[in-house]
């Protein structure tokens, strides 16, 4: 996707064609093209960029975010931060959550896709519609419905397993320290899987079923094409993928906001319900009063960690593809 | 593969078409649940457990979810709001697509490298200086303030869409439209645009998915204006007043995720198509 283009390329303002006009007759020309691109522009300025610089600019007051900020007090809310074994626990489930849904959830999608792409399967757009409304749907409809589910009233699931004999008693997946966050990445799996399921398929259209054709008079088999085809072929569109699964898990909120809010004893706290909860209050034992200013050093600290990591990130596969390539 | 029996290839297929069936199966579990438990009596909710078929049918669940929780009023606000998001997004990347992908003007790729740079960025936390924003706009508990946030946030990912859209249309037919007299506003909104059918679906329709669902911007923007409230954010209103009615909780989910689930299934083959046009060029 385009997406990889713009990343690939570091922007440049030197115009890469020898003699050009002048840079304001070349603005000037290209009016029509500013005023095509102005509505996004000035969204994307006043709504995403001016609050991120906005936002450093709390970081170094106490501030409870009503009236103006007042209370300056240089890098203290970053060295408190720093020192916050919570903040480090919720980077730590942030990066377990990460780490365990995106690779779980990447192959089942891939494999499904995979079936799903057979022209020759029966209600192909049935079973692509099935496994794609959880994503259709909200998470906060579906963290009252989880719970309701998990609850335990009449034949749950909790009491299903205990008379299986699978666990002894009922389990409180959710209240329990020792499994909430396995129950919220197995639910996050769930909601989200239909996303990468639908680029992947979308991936696979774009390889021609001729490559496949002579593979096969070739003497390939199924696995041998799955492995010298799809997956080279797959290649550019699986990077796109992998980041933005990445992207999306670093960014958990409304998931675990609804079905825990990060709680029990901040099991299930990640760095978004941690920074919710500094700027808004509302989490037993983390703020008692909200602190915007707290917040936005967690959330400046968090961002450069994940500009850290999504580099490294871009880096390795564009290594993985070279290698590929060469 | 060829050298399987018809029948073992045919057991084979069976067997997929079964796994596909479970799977689903497991997959929508939740919404049949919802959907059943939203029918139950009460005492047949505490009872019933995971099973999701009702020992009868109470409908008036339904009837008395929507009197109860203002779901008319709610109903209305979402549509309104959802609609104007999905104009907005479709309007605002629509033509910020086309000129990314085909023209070139100063400063074009710092702005691209820019726009990519915000998608690694957290978000979540910058709520307080845009709500600072709107409110020296004037425009805090209005239906307006919610329409525009929602939509700045869906700006970087339909713009790509669009952007990875228009780059795989043959050039031919803007040079020709040109030779033939056609202006650049012409040529967008007569020709690149009407040819976009898919993509504005697919872009439309993960406005209209986004702002359905969410809960966060529509809450904080209308706090004081309960009658601006959406489905999501009444639905959890609801919850706080009648927390024992879990039934009527239930009908409640069924109401606010049918009419998005229904719009999915109608515009979806779009979906795919869409996404695999962005994925090509």
């Amino acid at each position: 996707m385009s997406l990889l283009a713009t990343r690939q390329r570091p922007p440049r303002t030197a115009p890469t064609v020898a003699p050009r006009p002048g840079l304001w007759r070349r603005i000037r020309a290209a009016k029509w093209s500013y005023a095509y691109l102005a509505p996004m522009a000035v969204l994307l300025l006043a709504f995403v960029v001016y609050p991120i610089f906005a936002s450093f600019g709390y970081t170094f007051y106490r501030w409870n975010g009503i009236g103006e900020p007042g209370d300056y007090v240089g890098l203290a809310n970053f060295q408190q931060i720093l020192h916050d074994r919570i903040f480090w626990g919720a980077v730590g489930h942030t990066f377990v959550y990460a780490f365990v849904l995106v690779p779980v959830q990447l192959v089942l999608a891939l494999a499904l896709a995979l079936v799903l792409n057979n022209p020759k399967l029966k209600f192909a757009l049935f079973f692509r519609t099935v496994y794609f409304i959880p994503v259709v749907t909200s998470a906060a409809v579906v963290g009252v419905v989880i719970q309701l589910m998990l609850a335990n009233f009449g034949d749950s699931a909790g009491s299903l397993l205990a008379k299986t004999g699978v666990t002894d008693g009922q389990i409180d997946w959710l209240g329990d320290p020792h499994t909430a966050l396995a129950v919220i990445i197995l639910i996050g799996i769930w909601h989200t899987l239909g996303y990468n399921l639908v680029y992947f398929l979308a991936g696979l259209q774009t390889i021609p079923a001729e490559l496949y054709e002579a593979a096969k008079l070739d003497g390939c088999g199924p696995v041998q094409s799955f492995f010298r085809i799809t997956i080279p072929m797959l290649r550019q569109v699986g990077v796109v993928i992998v980041v933005l699964a990445f992207i999306g898990s670093f960014q958990v909120f409304d998931l675990v906001q609804v079905l825990t809010g990060g709680g029990p004893y901040f099991a299930t706290e990640v760095v978004n319900t941690y920074i919710y909860h500094l700027a808004f209050g509302g989490s037993p034992g983390s703020a008692a009063q909200p602190d915007v200013g707290l917040a936005s050093a967690a959330s400046f600290l968090y961002g450069l960690l994940l500009i850290v990591f999504s580099a490294l990130q871009v880096l390795a596969l564009r290594g993985i593809g070279r290698r590929r390539a060469a | 593969m060829s050298t399987l029996s018809p029948r073992l290839r045919q057991g084979r297929r069976g067997l997929l078409y079964l796994a596909l069936f479970g799977g689903g199966l497991i997959w929508l579990y939740p919404f049949l649940w919802a959907l059943g438990s939203s029918l139950k009596s009460t005492d047949g909710f505490f009872s019933g457990g995971l099973n999701p078929i009702p020992s009868e049918f109470h409908w008036s669940n339904y009837s008395e979810a929507w009197t109860q929780a203002d779901f008319s009023r709610f109903f209305v606000n979402t549509v309104l709001f959802a609609t104007g998001t999905v104009i907005v997004t479709l309007l605002a990347t629509s033509m910020a697509g086309y000129v990314l992908a085909r023209t070139d003007f100063p400063g074009k790729k710092i702005w691209l490298g820019l726009v990519g740079v915000t998608l690694f960025l957290p978000h979540g936390y910058t709520i307080i200086p845009v709500f600072d924003l709107i409110q020296r706009l004037h425009l805090l508990n209005t239906l307006w303030s919610v329409v525009i946030v929602q939509s700045a946030g869906g700006m970087v990912f339909g713009t790509f869409l669009f952007m990875g859209y228009f780059t795989t249309i043959d050039r031919g037919l803007e040079d020709a439209a040109r030779v033939d007299g056609a202006s650049f506003h012409q040529i967008f909104w007569r020709i690149m645009l009407p040819l976009s059918g898919p993509m504005l679906a697919t872009v439309g329709l993960f406005a209209c998915i986004t702002a359905w669902n969410s809960f966060f911007i529509p809450l904080v923007f209308t706090l004081s204006r309960p009658e601006l409230h959406t489905l999501s954010v009444g639905m959890f209103n609801f919850i706080g007043q009648n927390s024992t009615a879990w039934t009527l909780v239930c009908a409640g989910s069924v109401i606010t995720l049918l009419p998005i689930v229904l719009i999915f299934v109608v515009l979806q083959r779009f979906f795919i198509n869409g996404l695999a046009g962005a994925v090509k060029q």
